[in-house]
């Protein structure tokens, strides 16, 4: 049975300074194990989102918030971020944001939150390894965090955040900087975590990526959740236009595929879906092509 | 030769940092009790050959010379030809004249900044900034303290960087930052609002990082991924110190 580990109860929330709600009355909740993908265009409140979810808003940022998080059965405001950073851990989207800058090497920035946590010397090295091995940052660890490239911070990023082996992770747009192998390479990564048991809140823009990952999907437009369910649900919606989101790319070209007879399916909104759509295309037009010939 | 002076290099990046800290400590403040200057000097020839020895010496000279003189000239003449202690006078230059008591004085103060500031020269230089507070938190200094030295200490290079990374924007709109002095300080000037502004900007999103990750988290006893070592060499070398220390201060009392 999965268990109920994030509870976003009608949670509002205004800046100090701002006049505009940046969050408005959401409400969803993630379950264990569960991939969640949340999307909408920029400025419309994923980050603000992410910052609530880990406990910075309202513990950290200065401003007005009603309704409640409650993540693994303790309610955000109550505790603080750190108290909370050990059920969930989060990837900034400026993977510099990450940085201690007290670190003169990539394993020592890896090891600071294993030292907070109070693990001994001798475990940081094995984590250390094992991480840097699974993110292939084996060969900078001894560099100095602040030399490296956008790309290596942003897997050095991430694997301080993997390393405190969080049970939820909420990624806000962690792929920004990679290229599309690297970032092909993080995502198997991020898949394979959550295939480990580890509950995944993404930030993304690739839509290709949140129909093939995600489990659910959520659209957020001006701080509220207009949209949500499976990514067939959500991606086929008729309204999706309005939120100023687009489906996969994949859903737009076979779509022209899509008529009474070429295939049983309404949709395909990944790679090995429209693969297969086509493959019945082209089965079909073979079948139908082969008797008048 | 070079040989040997790697391994006094080497030999002094194992120091532990607090048996450096000591030592620019002691040197300092002991050449500032004992009543005479010349050992406030001859601790700094001591300083420049050991620079010398570790390969930096250039650098050591660069900064006694850049510094030491015009402070020296400066002191010199306030205290020597102005100090209300001159007793004994030296010289005379017909609109004023040179005190003996000024003029030490002078040579005192301005030796002890030299240690000083030759000292920790060297001690930057060979030792990592994440080194010298994991053995302050390591002797029982407040993790958050700590924190708090290191990330001051790391400031001066992260806004190198960005100055530079501004620098760079503005040239590539054209704005002409080298150059003669008066069009480099007119380049400068408007760098500094930018700098300072997302210094803090960054200073704010560094304490959320580190909440996230865990830091100050209560319960749990920080532990640290740099290991230093107390070695004989470190113990010896500050019961020298201690014993500098106290030694400068016995002709004071006796």
């Amino acid at each position: 049975m999965t268990s109920t580990l994030i509870q976003v109860n009608h949670f509002s929330y205004r800046y100090n300074q701002e006049t505009e709600v940046a969050l408005k009355n959401v409400h969803f909740e993630v379950a264990s194990g569960e991939f969640v993908a949340i999307i909408g265009a920029n400025g419309s409140g994923k980050s603000t989102l992410c910052n609530a979810l880990v406990g910075l808003i309202p513990n950290y940022f200065v401003g007005f918030s009603e309704g409640s998080i409650i993540v693994d059965e303790k309610d955000t405001a109550a505790v603080s971020v750190g108290e909370l950073s050990q059920t969930i851990g989060l990837v900034f989207q400026n993977p510099f944001n990450q940085l201690s800058y007290t670190a003169d090497t990539v394993a020592e920035e890896l090891a600071f939150g294993l030292g907070n946590r109070g693990v001994p010397r001798e475990q940081m090295f094995s984590k250390i390894k094992e991480i840097a091995e699974l993110i292939q940052i084996d060969e900078l660890l001894d560099k100095n965090p602040l030399e490296l490239s956008g790309g290596q911070v942003q897997r050095v990023a991430l694997a301080s955040a993997i390393i405190l082996e969080p049970k939820i992770l909420v990624l806000d747009e962690c792929t920004t900087q990679l290229d599309p192998i690297g970032s092909r390479q993080i995502m198997n990564i991020i898949k394979k975590l959550n295939e480990n048991g580890i509950t995944i809140v993404m930030v993304d823009h690739d839509m290709e990526r949140v129909a093939k990952l995600a489990d659910k999907v959520y659209v957020i437009q001006h701080g509220t959740i207009v949209l949500g369910g499976t990514p067939e649900e959500v991606f086929c919606s008729p309204h999706l236009a309005e939120f100023s989101v687009n489906p996969p790319d994949y859903y737009e070209i076979t779509k022209k595929f899509i008529k009474p007879g070429y295939s049983e399916r309404d949709f395909a909104l990944t790679e090995s879906q429209a693969i297969s759509l086509l493959q019945e295309v082209i089965l079909y037009e073979d079948r139908n092509q082969k008797p008048q010939a | 030769m070079e040989n040997i002076n790697n391994s006094i290099a080497v030999l002094v990046r194992k120091l532990n940092p607090i048996t450096k800290l000591l030592i620019v400590f002691c040197l300092g403040i002991g050449c500032l009790i004992y009543p005479l200057p010349f050992v406030g000097y001859g601790v700094l020839c001591l300083l420049v050959i050991l620079g010398i020895l570790i390969g930096q010496g250039k650098q050591v000279l660069k900064l006694i010379v850049g510094f030491g003189i015009p402070v020296t000239l400066m002191l010199l003449f306030i205290q020597g030809l102005y100090s209300p202690n001159n007793k004994t006078m030296i010289a005379d230059f017909g609109f004023a004249q040179m005190g003996l008591e000024g003029t030490m004085y002078a040579l005192k103060i301005s030796s002890t900044l030299l240690i000083f500031l030759a000292a920790f020269y060297l001690m930057l230089q060979t030792t990592k900034n994440s080194e010298t507070v994991a053995a302050l938190t390591q002797s029982g200094l407040n993790m958050k303290l700590g924190y708090l030295i290191l990330a001051s200490l790391n400031v001066v290079p992260q806004m190198q960087r960005k100055v530079k990374v501004i620098q760079e924007a503005q040239e590539s709109r054209g704005v002409e930052t080298s150059g003669s002095f008066i069009q480099r300080t007119k380049a400068f000037l408007p760098l500094i609002g930018p700098v300072v502004l997302s210094s803090l900007t960054d200073a704010q999103e560094r304490g959320m990082t580190l909440e996230t990750r865990g830091f100050g988290i209560s319960g749990d006893k920080p532990t640290s991924y740099i290991k230093v070592e107390t070695t004989g060499l470190d113990i010896v070398l500050r019961m020298i110190a201690i014993c500098f220390l106290i030694s400068s201060l016995l002709p004071r009392i006796l």
